[in-house]
């Protein structure tokens, strides 16, 4: 896997967005100021504590987290992929003898690793407003890789499935971003009536920023509201589901990029 | 060795529209190999399906004995392609463009970045190297898609009309270039417009024209197969056309100038002008014009289209339809 050739896509795929911070890290950072300022400290001050003993701006944290994360993935990925066909420089990767899982592992990982260092900037940035101590280190990275992976390849299905740059801002802004938005970052499940507790537990946002939030924080409203009997598994069983889907988004990119969709006439 | 480049019955649909018609060539291991066609004719499609940018429907096609879809990795490594669109990474200085695609061709990076300098100087623009693509000029950028093609040291090189649009010099250059790397041992399949082009640089030429092979042959046998004209000045205009023997396909008479189509001007003219003076007309002076490949391949192509029958082939519209289908111009949006 770690070939010549992958490594070499991997690197370029990375000074990609390394070398544009001004494009890819600066808006995530001055929006989540502005998201931790506005949410946190002038609205959050009059926010009762949505679960006790957690203040909102920091109940605030992981789920601004994963959201920075995922959207990041995505956009990295369905940029690069969709910038690649539209300029038709993906056809130097194309034209190249590396295998087509090498070619979405490349792309996958790359975007992943932007939509980590975009949830780590958002950390940090929470953290000069609230102090932060990890509770499951371990869960909390396992549940960060696969969710930002997840999205990446999401991102690589979406930027095969584009036909202009008005198709990604729209998967951006009108499928991600409501799913997040409802997704159990403003706001804890406890605080629902029953009835859309239930329906929460459709999104599968829910689920990742629950998993974060279990990692960061120590708590999880699965904990709370499962039941009884399966509650104390409830975020480990967020994550095995969150890991297999990630295996079959990826293993659907490299079906799509050995039959060339998007990508061959 | 196997052959550089093997099709067997190769076939490319788009819906209704067969683009290679079972298309079957070889291409044998160091030879400079020209593709000639007019636009629609299947070239680039043809090309495209050798590096896996096209997905063939049906037939075979092989690569020095590697099949383009089940080992395309082995296929993909011998062929270094220089397209007809530019086509290149616009994120990075051309040097790193160069040292990329290396390593995807499993070439370590030290090792990359010394053949990036070596193609590129080879190319003579090796001052450009930081530079990023959108910032060179127009024959600097086609010379880049060369230095690109090199920078894997390809078994096969694949051009694609590489010299479409440039000056006089870079094209003398490009020949020159192309002609020493075949001579070092590579293979060259070259697609041109340029019959000028052809005729100079390629051991073989293929016509193709609406997705099908017209004929395969070298430049000089291709030359024998058109007429030449014998263009005979007569002292005294004859009132009708003199009757001249069987060697000749066609004679008109203008005024006092005879003009004869025969197959083989240099050596029909000494009987045509014994046939004339047996007849009583005075020679005044005498010129054998010799077919030119240009027309030879505007005579095939032509021939082949009335010969294609409607229901199987594109219209020449449609084909050149697709052919821009499958290189849309693009713009450079903004970068994320």
């Amino acid at each position: 896997m770690l070939s010549v050739g992958f490594r070499a896509l991997f690197r370029r795929e990375l000074l990609r967005f390394v070398r544009r911070p001004k494009n890819t890290f600066m808006p995530p950072a001055i929006t989540n100021v502005l998201y931790f300022a506005v949410f946190g400290i002038i609205l959050g001050g009059r926010i009762d504590e949505p679960v006790a003993g957690i203040g909102y701006i920091l109940f605030l944290v992981p789920g601004l987290v994963v959201l920075g994360t995922i959207s990041n993935a995505f956009e990295n990925a369905s940029f690069s992929i969709f910038h690649g066909r539209w300029n038709e420089y993906i056809h130097e990767t194309l034209t190249s003898p590396l295998s087509y899982v090498e070619m979405v592992v490349a792309y996958v990982g790359a975007s992943a690793v932007r939509g980590l260092i975009v949830g780590v900037i958002i950390a940090v940035i929470g953290r000069l407003f609230v102090p932060i101590s990890i509770e499951n280190g371990l869960f909390l990275v396992a549940t960060m890789v696969v969710i930002a992976a997840l999205f990446a390849g999401f991102g690589i299905i979406g930027g095969l499935v584009a036909r202009d740059f008005d198709d990604l801002t729209v998967m951006n802004q009108f499928i991600l971003r409501p799913l997040v938005f409802f997704g159990a970052v403003f706001y804890s499940l406890t605080m629902l009536p029953s009835t859309w507790q239930t329906v929460s537990l459709l999104n599968p946002m829910v689920y990742m920023v629950d998993s974060v939030r279990y990692g960061l924080l120590g708590y999880s409203d699965m904990l709370e509201i499962a039941p009884a009997a399966y509650a104390e598994f409830a975020p480990y069983a967020s994550l095995g589901v969150l890991t297999l889907l990630t295996i079959g988004v990826i293993a659907v990119d490299v079906y799509l990029f050995k039959i060339g969709y998007g990508l061959t006439d | 060795m196997p052959p550089a480049i093997e099709t067997t019955d190769l076939v490319k649909e788009y819906g209704d529209l067969r683009a290679l018609q079972e298309l079957s060539l070889t291409v044998e291991e160091g030879e400079f190999f020209g593709l000639l066609g007019p636009n629609g004719a299947g070239k680039t499609t043809f090309i495209n399906t050798l590096v896996g940018l096209v997905r063939k429907t049906g037939g075979e096609a092989r690569v020095f004995g590697h099949d383009v879809e089940d080992d395309y990795r082995q296929a993909r490594d011998a062929i270094g392609l220089a397209p007809q669109e530019f086509n290149v990474d616009r994120f990075f200085p051309i040097r790193e463009v160069l040292m990329h695609k290396a390593g995807y061709h499993g070439i370590p990076e030290e090792e990359a970045g010394e053949r990036a300098d070596e193609v590129l100087k080879r190319v003579g623009i090796y001052d450009k190297r930081n530079e990023r693509f959108d910032w060179l000029s127009g024959g600097m950028k086609r010379r880049l898609l060369l230095a690109r093609a090199l920078v894997t040291e390809p078994n096969l090189l694949i051009l694609d009309e590489p010299t479409a649009g440039v000056d006089v010099q870079l094209r003398h250059d490009l020949w020159e270039l192309v002609t020493e790397l075949n001579e070092e041992g590579t293979t060259v399949l070259l697609t041109t417009h340029y019959i000028e082009e052809a005729e100079r640089l390629c051991d073989r030429v293929a016509i193709m024209n609406e997705g099908r092979k017209v004929t395969v042959a070298t430049p000089d046998d291709l030359k024998t197969r058109g007429t030449d004209t014998i263009s005979v000045r007569l002292e005294d205009a004859p009132s009708v056309t003199p009757s001249v023997g069987g060697y000749a396909h066609e004679a008109t008479l203008e005024g006092d100038r005879l003009e004869v189509r025969v197959d083989d001007g240099g050596s029909t003219a000494p009987q045509l002008l014994n046939d004339l003076e047996a007849a009583g007309h005075e020679i005044a002076d005498l010129e054998i014009t010799r077919t030119s490949l240009e027309e030879i391949f505007v005579d095939l192509t032509r021939q082949d289209d009335r010969t294609t029958t409607r229901s199987d082939a594109p219209t020449n519209e449609e084909a050149a339809g697709d052919e821009g289908a499958e290189t849309p111009a693009r713009e450079q949006e903004g970068l994320a």
